[in-house]
């Protein structure tokens, strides 16, 4: 076994070393120079397109039809993509391996699933006539560079919005790059610009000129977490800035006339500069190393690491980790080290061994991690294996210690290998792997249709498999020859019972297929009733959908559908869609009352609903501005009644028309009595309007204003009742301050509604001396009471002579103590009157 | 391992508030914030204004005044996506500013409590949903206090029971189910009432369809919470229907008092400044501008005088706060004089904002109750409650109809009378076919025409109705279930107390000064089983343990009640894959009966007396030994509303114009 170390190479103090991945990668005869080569990153799929502005040679007709091939890192062609859809401007690939394909036009197609399908959408912004010249992308997104250098930002896929950013100077641009929202300090994404000598920052609201002088730059390079910032100047030179603009960390003078034709980071401690066949990596303090290939070689970022790819090798770039190197590099002490060498020893059955973990006993815990570390960082088999073999040793001849480290990184190495195999092609570090998550890893898998493998991995992580089901049963509806019953028998054989299972979306994609009758039968095994709706709209299976929705008890579903139907149906069938369905039928009333008053009335008259159908044209008479058709409205709710015999119609019709006839009155009121009239003005400073008032309260202003005939008029025509009257005529002549008249009242016998009120009121206007008038008047009361209202008065003198009229003492003493002045001597000489009791 | 308490507050507000600023925060720079009318109560009660601002909001406006400027170039809607309504509104209002303004604006929706897919095809279909990005802010439950959680729903009756759109029911049953994710299964759904059913059921199919979708979402929390929760002990979900005269009494608290004088919105009400003071004095403001001004105040479930006053009843508040005034004024009093070492002066002065606080709180609640007295010492008020108690104590109702016409030849307002009137027909299954139509054509003649439309809407929430059937001259029994019949009620639940002590309360009957509300004997029907039996039979023997009245049995008394109850009677019991919930029952350590939470759900809403009532009752069972020792009440609903509120949304707010 080759050293470990062999492929390390030192950059200034640190380490890097190149692993090589896969060797024979691609065809020979595949001029990768004449390509674009973009990689997913986590060491996802490889997408390479033909260069068109570099000559080819001919190959007769099967090559020069273009195309987007995507490849696995190991070379394997996953799936090639036909390409006539105009010039091609950029590729990229999100975090979730969707590949993005922007062409000049700024159409955008966002391809999921390495598969063949896409979902379109337009850049807009101008993007049609200023053409798009190249973009760059980040995990969930990518900013667009036009022609204009105006700058559009995506930063959704699912639901792409376009936005234009904030417009830099139109010079040309020399070389662009991005600070994902991520990374970046204002959380939004910020774009750096090359223009002119000098940098621009463009974010969605300013662009902001840097003031460099050094330019013009020729690449512009931001490391993967964005906290440095390279760029490489037109005399050759590559200087490091910190994230925040605020340092300038490094220069470092290539000496090479020729620009390179890229310039990455490599992880976030190296820059490499990449030519045709050359590569230099510089690392920090501006040291350098090279590295030299026979074929053209490019360079793919990713978040810790490069990979390199040429025809013949794809190899990975990194950092060496320093739990790696502590173990590795030659010469080292450190107890891993020793601890690796203990356990090789124990191998060869050599006694030194136990010397050694002697020697290391004080730190062997920090040992067996490190060496798990290492492990997990390793990319050899032997090596994982020597190094978890010496980390076990250890932990064996420990007292305590928490397996759970080794335990989970022996699960990940198997993983790890397994993927990494090269027929799967995925080469991930153990970072990466961190990074990407199992579950996501799992979703890469499936979608190179990798089940079984998915499915493995799966149980063997315990993560939910239900995915890789669906899209093994989505694949399967796809591309299956068998007859539709036999796909939905197995399908349901397979997969009915285990959770998670979404039937819907099998269904869905059998729909697409065109297979209808297979989706309608898988749509059955769908549990979620609320889930199935969408499908069963795309379906045409419209009342199933509405039924589906209302059992899903979603408004906004079955709102949803209703919708749908309201558009699609004549009127009278959606009426009798929804009729045998209350709550459609609700819902529909609910949201007509706001929206659709002519849908309403439509309803009504088709159930027969002739209250609610009056009612409606009351609300309408409400709502007009003027009596004219307002009183149309009321004939109309009226007549709409006039075929109903039962007694709540009888009652409803007559109430409109007593409606129409107050209208009316009120009407013939306002004419009669407008302010032309200044007797109608007396005690009032604005004349009041009758109309809209209600009978009870047209006699009030009535009586208010002295209009007595008239009050009574109202009375008898709408027959209120002499009580209601009496309360009325109160509370109108107290409002008034019509004394006098409230004082001839007194004369009268009787009151319909006796006469404390009268007092009450009076009193509450403030007037106590008509008020008192009322006192003798209410015999029904006791004397206490009466007593008491006197006192409200102020007529304590009279409040006596109430209490000694009943000769109760108790009250004529509780008198004079509340009275003062004059009124103290008279209650007194009451008070002797009476006689004493005991 | 400690067991999460369910239905924390402050872990609920936390995490909404934290959803709402991040959904903020993605939108840069300034921006315009519109927001409906409705949500700026939960929004002000989650977040201060200083904090929006501090993310970015320059100006607030209402949705429905329409009056958004083009002052920013981001302008965020938040609104409820729920209506087709509020959904083109904010179209509309897209669309005005788009054609108005000279910039070109970023526009942003946030739906409140989800996006709904109505909102995106009418957006589509406006034209404007390409236009703007459009997120979700899951608000469901708003903490009002620590154990008041509300959906603040404000149409959710009108929805429920007027137009019988059971979207609220639908909201309730996410809302639910997100605590049960968290938190574990309720082991047991029980309840009445159809709406309530149809919520139980949702939850039932709910359940099931997570477990099916289970692995598609993050699997890691969801599968624990499908299992029976150890800290919950039940759900009870009460429909409002089941209980309408509860809600249309006046309130006897101060807090429901409180609401009834000055409406409470979002702990926030709003008072005259005459009665509180104004706000503190403004620079430019003219002393005969603020005579009017109505100034928010906040009632604050934290301050810890409003705590002690909120579910007394009135009759006490007066005592109460003098108590106070007067602990307050010897403490202050008594530190000044008696402070001699330097230390003891330290000590007070470090109090000193506590006293300045509570004296702020008291003056305030003095004001308040001053207020409120007065409107209680009003003839209406006095003449109103009379008829009030006269119903519910089981007098004839046709005793109270002269007083009642009297109230409307009085014209006080309109919802005082129809909450006379329908707790008439409520309590008495209807009102006889001659009453009814004698008040509504007083109350036509009375309040205007078109009332028409009111009392058709009251009719159509079962509130005022004609007894049994339209004058078929049947005997007056309906259908059971149908209608609540409170003659058996009264003696069973024993509904009405006449020997109430409102000072020093030993029953939730003081709430009402002697009606126990019917919804509250449910819920103690069920979990103070022991206590209500030996209320309302007690046991010849006061040696006797508490637990031998047979009435206490199983659910004889629910079922008993529950049968003369309107609406359906539903009992879920959801039990998890057993061994699971045996391991979450480990975890959850011994404490297997004591200290659960105990979730009373009101659909349709809740009365601040109502849960005066329950805290009373969870009050009893933290004290108390036996059944439920320990336990907590939790009272949730989908808004906290009053009888204004429940005729408010039958009331015709238009007439005629000349």
């Amino acid at each position: 076994m080759s050293k470990p170390t062999a492929n390390w190479e030192k950059v200034g103090d640190k380490f890097y070393r190149k692993v090589q991945l896969y060797t024979a990668v691609f065809d020979q005869d595949l001029e990768l120079g004449n390509y674009n080569v973009v990689g997913a990153p986590y060491s996802g799929a490889v997408a390479i397109y033909r260069d068109e502005d570099k000559v080819y040679t001919y190959r007769g007709n099967q090559a020069a039809k273009s195309s987007i091939d995507i490849y696995s890192c190991a070379g394997k062609l996953i799936r090639r993509i036909n390409w006539d859809k105009g010039t091609i401007r950029a590729l990229g690939w999100s975090e979730d391996e969707k590949l993005l394909v922007v062409t000049e036009d700024g159409t955008v197609r966002c391809y999921y699933g390495l598969q063949g399908d896409f979902v379109p959408f337009s850049l807009g912004h101008g993007a049609e006539e200023h053409g798009v010249q190249s973009c760059r992308f980040y995990s969930s997104g990518f900013v667009a560079l036009l022609g204009n250098n105006h700058l559009i930002s995506v930063s959704s896929y699912a639901e792409p919005r376009p936005k234009l950013l904030a417009v830099p100077p139109s010079d040309p641009v020399h070389s662009w790059a991005i600070i994902p929202p991520a990374y970046s300090l204002s959380r939004s994404v910020e774009v750096i610009l090359a223009i002119g000598v000098t940098l621009y920052v463009v974010d969605a609201t300013e662009a902001e000129d840097r003031n460099f002088s050094a330019g013009p730059f020729k690449h512009i390079s931001v490391s993967p977490r964005g906290e440095f910032l390279a760029f490489y100047t037109e005399d050759g030179k590559v200087w490091v800035v910190s994230g925040d603009w605020s340092d300038k960390l490094s220069e470092y003078d290539s000496k090479v006339k020729t620009v390179p034709k890229d310039m990455q980071w490599c992880g976030s401690n190296a820059v490499a500069l990449a030519w045709e066949d050359e590569v230099h990596l510089i690392g920090p303090r501006s040291v350098a190393t090279k590295f030299y290939y026979d074929a053209w070689v490019h360079l793919l970022p990713d978040v810790d690491g490069l990979r390199l790819l040429t025809n013949d090798v794809c190899e990975y770039l990194q950092k060496v980790p320093d739990e790696t190197v502590e173990v590795f590099r030659l010469g080292s002490e450190s107890p891993a080290a020793n601890l690796l060498e203990a356990s090789s020893l124990l191998e060869q059955k050599s006694p030194k061994a136990d010397d050694l973990i002697q020697l290391i006993r004080p730190s062997l815990g920090e040992a067996v991690d490190t060496c798990i570390k290492a492990a997990a960082h390793e990319f050899n088999i032997h090596w994982q294996k020597s190094l978890l073999k010496a980390a076990s040793f250890g932990k064996s001849v420990l007292d305590l210690y928490s397996s759970d480290d080794f335990v989970d990184i022996c699960d990940t190495l198997r993983v790890l290998n397994a993927v990494r195999f090269y027929e799967i092609g995925l080469p991930m570090s153990y970072e990466q792997y961190r990074r990407l998550t199992p579950e996501k890893l799992i979703e890469r898998l499936t979608n190179r249709n990798e089940y079984l493998l998915a499915l493995r991995i799966a149980s063997y992580l315990h993560l939910p498999s239900s995915h890789i089901h669906e899209h093994w049963a989505q694949q399967k509806v796809r591309v299956s020859t068998d007859s539709e019953e036999e796909i939905c028998a197995l399908i349901v054989k397979k997969l009915h019972g285990k959770p998670g299972i979404s039937f819907e979306e099998i269904a869905r994609a059998a729909n697409d297929e065109g297979r209808v009758r297979l989706a309608t039968e898988l749509l059955n095994y769908e549990p979620r009733a609320g889930k199935q709706v969408p499908l069963l709209l795309a379906m045409k299976e419209d009342t199933i959908a509405l039924d589906k929705a209302i059992e899903s008890g979603d408004t906004d579903l079955i709102f949803h559908v209703l919708l749908h139907l309201r558009k699609k149906l004549p009127l009278a069938s959606f009426f009798r869609v929804i009729n045998s369905r209350p709550v459609a039928t609700a819902l529909v009333e609910s949201s007509a009352l706001d929206q659709d008053r002519g849908l309403l009335k439509d309803l009504y008259y088709q159930d027969d609903r002739r209250l609610e159908g009056s009612n409606l044209l009351l609300t309408e008479a409400l709502s007009q501005a003027s009596l004219a058709p307002a009183l149309d409205k009321l004939k109309l709710a009226s007549k709409y009644l006039q075929d109903s015999r039962d007694a709540p119609s009888t009652f409803h019709r007559q109430a409109l028309d007593e409606t129409a006839k107050l209208l009316r009155l009120q009407e013939q009121f306002e004419k009669d009595l407008s302010p032309r009239d200044p007797a109608a003005a007396v005690g009032t400073s604005s004349f009041p309007g009758f109309l809209g008032l209600s009978a009870n309260e047209t006699i009030f202003q009535l009586l208010r204003q002295g209009h007595h005939k008239r009050a009574q008029k109202i009375q008898s025509e709408f027959k209120i009742p002499e009580k209601t009257y009496a309360w009325l005529r109160l509370r109108a002549l107290v409002s008034a301050r019509h004394w006098i008249e409230l004082e001839e009242l007194a004369k009268h016998k009787k009151s319909p509604i006796g006469w404390e009120p009268f007092f009450n009121e009076i009193l509450a206007a403030g007037n106590t001396r008509v008020a008192s008038i009322f006192i003798p008047k209410c015999t029904a009361l006791g004397v206490a009471e009466r007593v008491e209202m006197w006192t409200k008065c102020g007529l304590l003198v009279k409040a006596g002579e109430e209490a000694f009229k009943a000769k109760d003492r108790a009250l004529l003493e509780d008198i004079r103590g509340k009275a003062s002045g004059s009124a103290t001597v008279e209650v007194e000489r009451l008070l002797g009157m009476l006689p004493q009791k005991r | 391992m400690a067991p999460i308490a369910p239905f924390n507050a402050a872990e609920i507000s936390e995490k909404a508030r934290r959803d709402l600023l991040l959904l903020l925060e993605g939108i840069r720079g300034k921006k315009n914030l519109v927001l409906e009318k409705g949500l700026a109560g939960s929004l002000n009660l989650l977040v201060k204004f200083s904090t929006l601002q501090e993310y970015g909001v320059d100006k607030p406006f209402f949705l429905e005044n329409d009056n958004v400027d083009t002052s920013q170039r981001n302008v965020v809607f938040l609104a409820r996506g729920e209506k087709a309504k509020t959904v083109m509104a904010v179209a509309d209002q897209i669309k005005r500013l788009r054609r108005d303004s000279q910039i070109e604006h970023e526009f942003s929706i946030i739906w409140v409590p989800r996006r709904t897919m109505v909102s995106d095809q009418l957006l589509e279909e406006a034209g404007v949903l390409g236009e703007a990005s459009v997120t979700e802010w899951p608000l469901f439950f708003v903490p009002l206090a620590d154990d008041v959680f509300s959906l603040e729903l404000d149409d959710a009756m009108s929805d429920l029971y007027l137009r019988k759109d059971p979207t609220s029911i639908y909201l309730s049953a996410k809302a639910l189910m997100a605590q049960q994710q968290k938190h574990g299964l309720f082991p047991r759904i029980i309840g009445k009432g159809d709406n309530g059913k149809r919520l139980a059921d949702l939850l039932v199919r709910m359940r099931t369809e997570v477990a099916a979708g289970e692995s598609s979402d993050n699997s890691g929390p969801s599968f624990l919470g499908l299992t029976p929760s150890s800290t919950v002990d039940s759900l009870i979900i009460i429909d409002r229907e089941v209980d309408f005269p509860t809600m249309l009494l006046t309130q006897l608290t101060y807090e429901g008092l409180i609401d009834e004088v000055f409406n409470i919105t979002a702990n926030q009400t709003e008072v005259d400044s005459s009665v509180v003071g104004g706000a503190p004095p403004q620079p430019g403001q003219t002393g005969s501008a603020s005579s009017s001004m109505k100034r928010k105040v906040l009632i604050d479930p934290g301050d810890a005088l409003y705590s002690t006053l909120r579910d007394s009843n009135f009759a006490v508040v007066g005592n109460l706060l003098n108590k106070a005034a007067r602990r307050l004024q010897s403490s202050t009093e008594r530190n000044q004089l008696a402070a001699k070492s330097t230390a003891e002066l330290r000590e007070f002065v470090a109090k000193l904002p506590g006293y300045q606080a509570e004296q702020a709180s008291l003056k305030l609640h003095t004001s308040l109750a001053e207020e409120i007295i007065k409107f209680t010492r009003t003839d209406i008020f006095t003449r109103s409650l009379e008829v009030q108690q006269n119903i519910m104590s089981g007098a004839d109702p046709t005793t109270q109809h002269d007083t009642i016409s009297e109230l409307i030849a009085r014209d006080i307002p309109l919802p005082t009378i129809l909450r006379l009137l329908c707790l008439e027909s409520t309590t008495n299954a209807g009102m006889r076919h001659k009453d009814l139509e004698t008040f509504k054509r007083a109350i036509l003649q009375a309040y205007g025409p078109q009332h028409l439309l009111t009392l058709a809407s009251l009719e159509k929430m079962n509130l005022l109705q004609p007894r049994g059937g339209v004058g078929l001259g049947t005997t007056p029994a309906a259908k059971p279930g149908s209608v609540t019949n409170y003659t058996p009620l009264r003696k069973s639940l024993r509904l009405w107390d006449d020997e109430v002590n409102e000072a020093d309360p030993n029953d939730i009957s003081y709430t009402f000064s002697g009606y126990a509300p019917l919804s509250v004997r449910l819920v103690q029907s069920l979990i103070q089983k022991h206590t209500l039996a030996n209320l309302v039979k007690p046991s010849a023997n006061p040696q006797a343990p508490a637990q031998a009245n047979p009435l206490a049995q199983g659910l004889r008394l629910f079922d008993d009640a529950a049968k003369y109850v309107r609406g359906a009677t539903f009992d879920e019991r959801q039990a998890g894959a057993e061994k699971a919930g045996k391991a979450r029952s480990t975890l959850a350590g011994s404490g297997h009966d004591k200290g659960k939470t105990t979730v009373v759900f009101y659909l349709g809403g809740v009365t601040r007396a109502e849960i005066a009532a329950l805290r009373f009752v969870g009050g009893r069972l933290r004290e108390g030994e036996g059944e439920g020792a320990g336990g907590r009440v939790v009272v949730c609903a989908t808004g906290v509303v009053g009888g204004e509120g429940l005729v408010g949304c039958a009331v015709e707010g238009g007439r005629f114009k000349g």
